[in-house]
This record gives structure tokens, C-alpha cells and sequence, in this order.
């Protein structure tokens, strides 16, 4: 047959198109799960990261729910629920249901975090002391912000700057700003923000603001007894001033 | 490089050697061909992603140059860019997945890189300039020849970066604490692109002041 008729390249292309798209998602189904598994052992290590506690052993230290609007604890929903609820955020915080992982050893809770940069998704989790308004760590990462500037905000800098600092104002869920120009001293809800990053930091600005107004209702709710929340936030206020 | 062999030549012919060991030295992609610069840039801050981009992009060149060899007689003329395409394309996502579900943490730093190596002249390179016109044994071998020239060009500039960059090796200190304590600080301009740049200039230039017959009047 003559290779360069018509016939033969359009029977050719249509053989090796058709080859290739067997072959690649025979393969992309059978590697799936275990790509899932390390996507899955990711967030496990985000989450501690963001807790401190990157050391510990995640299912022996992680207690995993979801709470509703109203901040109650959704029945039904089992530890492996709410991590899977990560892989679609937006979906499940649009359906009402807002994943929590809890501390056990000693109560800090981490919420996870999604919104828009730039140029693409960034996301974060963020942990809280037991008062539910403190901010004891925060992990943020971004699919495609520029190097250099906008992908600053996954340092340990910028990231450290949010430790200690608060998010309610009296009962005000005020969440945090991000100042160009750099925060006043000893503001506690306020850190610098990056230069030449303006709309990825005003990004993580909104995401926080907006994921942390999800759990609103869930921080009032299951800060613990009056008096020793007294004593706690004394301590920790005590030793962030230090 | 003649095309028609008739007789059966043996498997390790000083030829079929040549292809395999001539990129390590006068035809090394990098350093004679200069290509695949853009690679050897940007994923050698570290020795591991390093080791990894070399070993896959060997793995692409390797399947591309045998999968092409053995497609040559059928390939129409007028498509053969189109189809080379394809399959590299395929190559490099099949690595792409493998490396997702393996090693995660290295495809997370290798990022679109892996997904660059599609851009990667030498695959293509190899493809049109070798594949295409030799039998597949030897076109396996002067890909994985290609390769491998290629990767050892990428771990001696991810060494060098990282030890003087961040004082470390495959992610441990080795440079020793005593060290820093005397003064000494890690080179952070090691860690910028421009000087990949730069050591692979010095590479070129040890490499023609040794070879003379790869200067040019």
C-alpha cells in the first residue's frame, strides 16, 4: 500500500491514536490508587506539619470529623469521610460540611483551607490552640504562583509570621490581614505582607477569611469551660507576648 | 551510521558500542550538542530530583529511539513529526504516572519538569538523527547512550549545586558543623539557575581543552 496516500495515514493515525488511549488509561486506572495513597499520606503530613507535630504518628494523634454550619458534630461522618472530603473542599464545604481534625494530646484543632492566588488554587491548613482563637500553625501551599514571589507564601517565614497572632475580636470573627507595608507592632490580628506577591497574599487573605467564617459557629461552640478557657488564653497570651 | 547492514552483526559490535559510549564524550548532548540546557537548569538544585529527571528522561529516550526504530518502515513521511510526537508524548506521561505513585515526593519537586521532558530536544533529536534510519537494537542503545550522557551532565551539576548551595548531599549534611562554626557559609548564588549555567560552561570548557578536536578554528 502506498504510505503516503490518504488512506493509509488516516487508518495509521486512527490505529496509534486509538493504541496509545488504551494504553494510558489502562495504566492511569491500575496506578491510580496508589497515587491516591500518596495524595492521601500528603495531607496526613500538611496536617501535623500544620500542628507542629510532624513527628507523631497520624492515626494515633489525629481525630478526624466534620461539623455542620450550626458547628455540631455530623453523625455518620467516620475519620476516613472527613479526610476524603479533601479531595474535593470546595464541594464539601458548598454541601454544609466542614471537616475538623482534632488534636487529641492536646486540643488544638486544624481546619483546612482553599481559595484562589494569582494564577491558580492555593490552600492551606490552619491549626488553632483549644481556645479556638489563637493560631499555633499554618502550612499553605499553591498549584502555579510565580517563584520568587507569589510561591513565597509556602515559606516558613511568611508562614511563621501568623503564629500567636488571633482571630476574633470579642466575639467578631475579625480572621487575619495581610498589610502591604507591614502590620504595626504587636497587632494581633494583622502580619506584613509579601512584596510583589499583592494578589496571591490578598488571596490567602480572602481564603482565610471566608474558610475560617465556615467554622464560625464550631469555635464558639466547643471552646471549652468558661474558667479554663480564662486560664489557657491567660497562658498563651503570656507566653506569645514573651 | 551506514544504513543498510547486510550481514548479522554482533550484538556488542564496536559500533553498536560506539553508539552507546559516544555521548559520554565527543557527542555528549549536552556538552557538544548543547541541548537539553533548559532541564539541566532547573532540576539541579538537589542531587535526588537530579538522579530522577535522568533516569526518566534515559527511560524516554531509550523507548523512543527502539519504539520509532521498530515503526520506521510504516511511519508515513508527510506525519512522521506527528507521530514521533505521540509516542514521546506517551512515554513521558506513562513516566509521569509512575513517578506519581512511587516516588510522590520527588515528582511533587520535579513538578512540570517531567512533563517538560516531551520539550526535551534530545529525544527528539535522537529520534530524527538516529532512530529513523537504524535497526532498533542499536537505536535502544544510543538512546540509552543519549540518556545517560545527558543524566551524568545533570548529577554532576545537582553534586556540585548541592553541596556548595546547602551543604548537603541526597538531602544529608555533609559538610560538617565545625565548619560553619569557622566561618565558612553555604554559596546561595549555587542555588539560583544562572550558575547551573555557568558549571555547565566550565564542564564545556575542561571537556574541548581536553578533546582538540571538538574546537573550532
Amino acid at each position: 500500500m502506498n504510505k503516503n496516500s490518504n488512506t493509509y495515514i488516516i487508518i495509521y493515525t486512527v490505529v496509534m491514536v486509538v493504541l496509545v488511549a488504551v494504553l494510558l488509561s489502562v495504566t492511569a486506572l491500575s496506578l491510580q490508587p496508589l497515587q491516591k495513597e500518596n495524595e492521601l499520606g500528603a495531607k496526613k503530613t500538611a496536617i501535623l506539619e500544620a500542628m507542629g507535630a510532624q513527628e507523631a504518628d497520624y492515626a494515633s494523634v489525629v481525630k478526624a470529623y466534620a461539623v455542620d454550619a450550626e458547628g455540631n458534630t455530623i453523625e455518620g461522618v467516620t475519620a476516613d469521610d472527613a479526610l476524603q472530603m479533601l479531595f474535593g473542599l470546595k464541594g464539601a464545604f458548598d454541601a454544609g460540611t466542614y471537616p475538623v481534625f482534632e488534636n487529641v494530646e492536646n486540643g488544638y484543632v486544624v481546619v483546612p483551607l482553599t481559595g484562589k492566588g494569582l494564577w491558580d488554587d492555593i490552600w492551606g491548613y490552619i491549626a488553632l490552640d483549644k481556645d479556638k482563637n489563637t493560631i499555633k500553625g499554618i502550612v499553605l501551599d499553591h498549584a502555579g504562583e510565580t517563584p520568587g514571589l507569589g510561591a513565597e507564601i509556602k515559606t516558613d517565614k511568611f508562614e511563621g509570621s501568623f503564629v500567636g497572632k488571633t482571630i476574633y475580636e470579642g466575639s467578631d470573627l475579625v480572621s487575619i490581614e495581610i498589610v502591604k507595608g507591614g502590620a504595626p507592632e504587636g497587632a494581633p490580628h494583622a502580619i506584613d505582607a509579601l512584596s510583589g506577591a499583592t494578589k496571591t497574599v490578598q488571596g490567602v487573605q480572602a481564603m482565610l477569611k471566608t474558610c475560617l467564617s465556615y467554622y464560625d459557629a464550631f469555635f464558639k461552640s466547643k471552646v471549652a469551660p468558661a474558667e479554663e478557657v480564662e486560664t489557657e488564653c491567660n497562658t498563651e497570651n503570656t507566653e506569645s507576648n514573651e | 551510521m551506514s544504513k543498510n547492514i547486510e550481514e548479522k552483526e554482533p550484538l556488542f559490535s564496536a559500533k553498536n558500542m560506539a553508539s552507546l559510549t559516544n555521548p559520554f564524550n565527543k557527542n555528549n548532548p549536552v556538552l557538544v550538542q548543547i541541548l537539553g540546557i533548559c532541564s539541566a537548569l532547573a532540576v539541579t538544585v538537589q542531587l535526588k530530583p537530579a538522579v530522577v529527571m535522568a533516569l526518566s528522561v534515559t527511560v524516554v529516550t531509550a523507548f523512543s529511539n527502539l519504539i520509532m526504530s521498530l515503526m520506521r518502515n510504516s511511519i508515513p513521511a508527510r506525519i512522521r513529526i506527528i507521530v514521533q510526537l505521540v509516542v514521546i508524548a506517551t512515554l513521558v506521561i506513562l513516566v509521569d504516572q509512575f513517578l506519581k505513585a512511587f516516588v510522590y515526593d520527588v515528582s511533587v519537586q520535579l513538578s512540570v519538569y517531567v512533563g517538560l521532558i516531551i520539550t526535551n530536544c534530545i529525544i527528539m533529536g535522537r529520534v530524527e538523527a538516529f532512530a529513523l534510519a537504524n535497526k532498533p537494537w542499536p537505536s535502544l542503545l544510543d538512546g540509552i547512550g543519549n540518556g545517560l550522557g545527558y543524566g551524568m551532565i545533570l548529577v554532576i551539576i545537582g553534586f556540585v549545586r548541592e553541596l556548595f548551595g546547602s551543604g548537603c548531599l541526597w538531602g544529608y549534611k555533609v559538610i560538617p558543623e565545625w565548619c560553619y562554626e569557622h566561618g565558612y557559609v553555604n554559596n546561595g548564588l549555587m542555588l539560583f539557575p544562572p550558575m547551573a549555567l555557568i558549571l555547565v560552561g566550565f564542564i564545556i570548557w575542561i571537556q574541548r581543552s581536553r578533546n582538540k578536536d571538538l574546537q573550532e578554528k
